[in-house]
């Protein structure tokens, strides 16, 4: 550590990356690249080159934003669980099973008449039953989570398989396909995304009120008005891009309010400050009284919570639930890579929910731009592995205290 | 036993705190004290000196309730107590930071003050406590205070990460810690070995000011110009056993070093107390 005044270019990238936004930035501007690379930059090279007669931004159309933000709204949901227990310092490599399972479990439930809301609730209850019994064997047999996990991902897709003999069940249910096809109209899109960004507003300032009030430091007005003005420019766009195509669906609607309520759990509760310093410092952790294995559990069992909601979301977005979209699929590292390219330290004790979304579509718009573009499957596992190896490269650098630099 | 301490025999020591008689402790085999006595009064700093392995950790933790004494009696303020966890030991107002400090690096100053104990806002009571909101504005003003009262002038902000502080820093804030809770006792384990000589400075004034504030300070360190500087008494151990308690205006660095090596069955001990 320098603490002559000198700053180089990897301490000023740390010290940015601590501020409460400046994690968000190279996420962000991965995903400028992909999305300026895709949408603007090949477009303008087939105009040059005469291989296309106009400029179409196909990618950036408000029908493939659509798409995109469907495709990665599975990842999503179960990259935002798995940053939970890499807060811990543990990792899950079962969840796209356990996603998989779930979704099974609700096709066939749906199938014997069961409601489809009570259905939604079982599986639920299900996948939390799934990642706690995991992180039981974690927290109190002391296996490491990675074999634990890793047993979980052969079992539960075995146990896929056991429930879905035929591989394949379609979902028909009005209630879980209601969830992926029901769209918030255009009006009511704008008033909601209204509300939030006045909502933040608000209370970004009353917060900066009560510092004032209390003689603590104050945030600069630059940064409160930026991240305000960000914040609302982000939400409307998106918004109305959405309303371009379609509407907003109800899906990322639901998405967006659970991350929100996981996120506000993990960063203004003491159960959340519980799981940094489980991940900091678990010796530190034990000796102010937390409890750290219980703490643990938890921290599964949200996993499994949200790969059961991963699988609801897919199944209802499919209308089908196959063994290839969950659990024999990409979905199992696409997940761990969303979350560890949006910043989530795989170290421990670093990172947030809303840095897995950012992730996720970092990986789907991947995904979708090299489908557009005609990429080979080859192709697109090789450019995945390459940004995973530079995401956590990133993570690796911006760790002040690695003993090995 | 020949070189049983005589604690009852001093006319200047000031009236104990906490005190321990008859302390023993075995690790298997280990017979790592012997019929250990000690003392502490409050707005004194004691010194625990020995060489490696005299039982100075071991001690410092059966008084913070870590390890459970095999034999020995406790008082506070001449009344016995029980002490035989932790709890029990914070219970009592006595706090130890350890040698590692045990701070959560990714966490910032104000949450790694009140972590475990984190403030929360009033009201929300359907919820369980670990799920209401925290008072992060309160923790911050606790944070300040604290940091306040032991004047660590160099840390500019409590709501910067402890990775990016210094040594002293954190010794500091480890201390912090020990001290924000209603804690009477404090006792410090090498708290400077670490550390450089400014960063030490730091952590001297900041045992100083412990002091001044009527806690009654443990201190352990092998640097006699440390000890010299801070201590008002300097208890030996050796073997795992006392040695002798000495009153440092009336000691040399070299006889405590003696006694340290050698015990006191030579002319080493000459003003023991
Ligand atoms: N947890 C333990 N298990 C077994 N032996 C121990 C343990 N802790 C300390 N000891 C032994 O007790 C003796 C005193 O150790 P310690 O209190 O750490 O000495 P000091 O802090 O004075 O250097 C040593 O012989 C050490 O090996
Ligand atoms: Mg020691």
């Amino acid at each position: 550590m320098r603490r002559d005044g000198k700053m180089t270019f990897l301490d000023r990238f740390r010290a940015m990356r601590e501020t409460q936004f400046g994690a968000f930035v190279p996420v962000l501007l991965a995903l400028g690249a992909i999305w300026g690379y895709f949408g603007l930059a090949l477009p303008a090279y087939d105009v040059l080159t005469g291989e296309a007669e106009s400029f179409r931004a196909i990618f950036l159309s408000p029908r493939n934003i659509y798409n995109l933000f469907m495709q990665s709204a599975v990842i999503a949901t179960l990259a935002v669980g798995i940053t939970i227990v890499l807060l811990l310092g543990e990792i899950d490599l079962s969840g796209a099973a356990t996603a998989g399972v779930c979704a099974a479990l609700l096709g066939v439930l749906v199938l014997v008449g069961v409601p489809g809301w009570a259905a939604c609730i079982i599986v639920m209850g299900v996948g939390i039953l799934m990642g706690a019994f995991q992180g039981l064997l974690v927290a109190y047999v002391g296996i490491p989570s990675f074999v634990v996990t890793l047993a979980g991902l052969l079992g539960y897709q075995g146990l896929m398989q056991k429930i879905l003999p035929t591989g394949n069940l379609n979902v028909g249910d009005p209630f879980v396909r209601g969830i992926a096809r029901v769209l918030i109209p255009d009006m009511w899109g704008l008033v909601l995304a209204g509300v939030v960004v006045v909502l933040f507003a608000l209370a970004s300032l009353r917060k900066q009120a009560q510092r004032r009030m209390k003689g603590l430091e104050l945030d600069s007005p630059l940064v409160l008005w930026g991240q305000v003005a960000a914040f609302g420019v982000i939400v409307v766009a998106v918004v109305l891009t959405l309303n371009a195509y379609r509407s907003l669906p109800l899906l990322l609607v639901l998405l967006i309010a659970i991350t929100a309520l996981l996120g506000w759990v993990v960063t203004s509760t003491p159960y959340g400050r519980s799981l940094f310093a489980v991940g900091g410092n678990p010796e530190s952790a034990r000796r102010v009284g937390m409890k750290t294995q219980r703490i643990r559990v938890s921290g599964f069992a949200i996993v499994g919570l949200m790969a059961a909601i991963g699988g609801i979301f897919g199944a209802s977005r499919f209308g089908s639930v196959s063994y290839t979209a969950f659990a024999g699929g990409s979905l199992l590292l696409e997940a761990i890579g969303a979350a560890v390219i949006g910043g989530t330290s795989l170290f421990g004790g670093r990172g947030s929910v809303w840095n897995a979304i950012l992730g996720a579509l970092v990986i789907g718009s991947l995904g979708n731009g090299l489908d557009l573009t005609g990429a080979s499957a080859a192709d697109k596992l090789m450019v995945s592995g390459a940004i995973l190896l530079l995401a956590v490269a990133i993570d690796a650098l911006s760790r002040t205290n690695t003993g090995g630099r | 036993m020949a070189s049983k301490t005589k604690l009852e025999g001093q006319n200047t020591a000031p009236p104990a705190h906490l005190a321990v008689r008859g302390i023993h402790k075995r690790f298997g085999g280990v017979h790592a004290l012997r019929d250990v006595d000690f003392e502490v009064a409050r707005g004194e700093v004691m010194a625990l000196v020995g060489d490696n392995g005299a039982g100075k950790s071991t001690l410092m933790k059966v008084l913070a309730g870590a390890y459970g004494a095999d034999e020995g009696a406790f008082f506070m303020d001449d009344k016995p107590v029980t002490l035989s966890s932790p709890n029990d030991a914070s219970g009592l107002g006595i706090q130890i930071v350890y040698q590692d400090l045990a701070l959560c690096e990714n966490l910032d100053v104000a949450a790694n003050l009140s972590l475990g104990d984190e403030p929360v806002k009033a009201g929300w009571r359907f919820l369980p406590r670990l799920l209401r909101p925290l008072d992060a504005l309160e923790m911050e003003v606790k944070a300040r205070e604290a940091i306040d009262k032991l004047q660590v002038r160099t840390l500019q902000s409590v709501r910067a990460k402890v990775e990016g502080l210094s040594g002293g820093q954190r010794q500091a804030i480890a201390i912090a810690r020990a001290v924000g809770t209603e804690s009477t006792v404090v006792m410090l384990d090498e708290p400077t070995a670490a550390l450089g000589v400014a960063q030490t400075r730091q952590v001297l004034e900041v045992v100083k000011r412990l002091r001044e504030t009527n806690h009654a300070v443990v201190y352990i360190s092998h640097n006699m110009r440390d000890i010299f500087e801070v201590a008002d008494r300097i208890t030996v151990l050796r073997h795992g056993g006392n040695v002798a308690t000495y009153t440092t205006a009336d000691t040399t660095p070299d006889a405590i070093v003696v006694a340290m090596t050698r015990g006191l069955d030579d002319e080493g001990a000459g003003n023991a107390a």
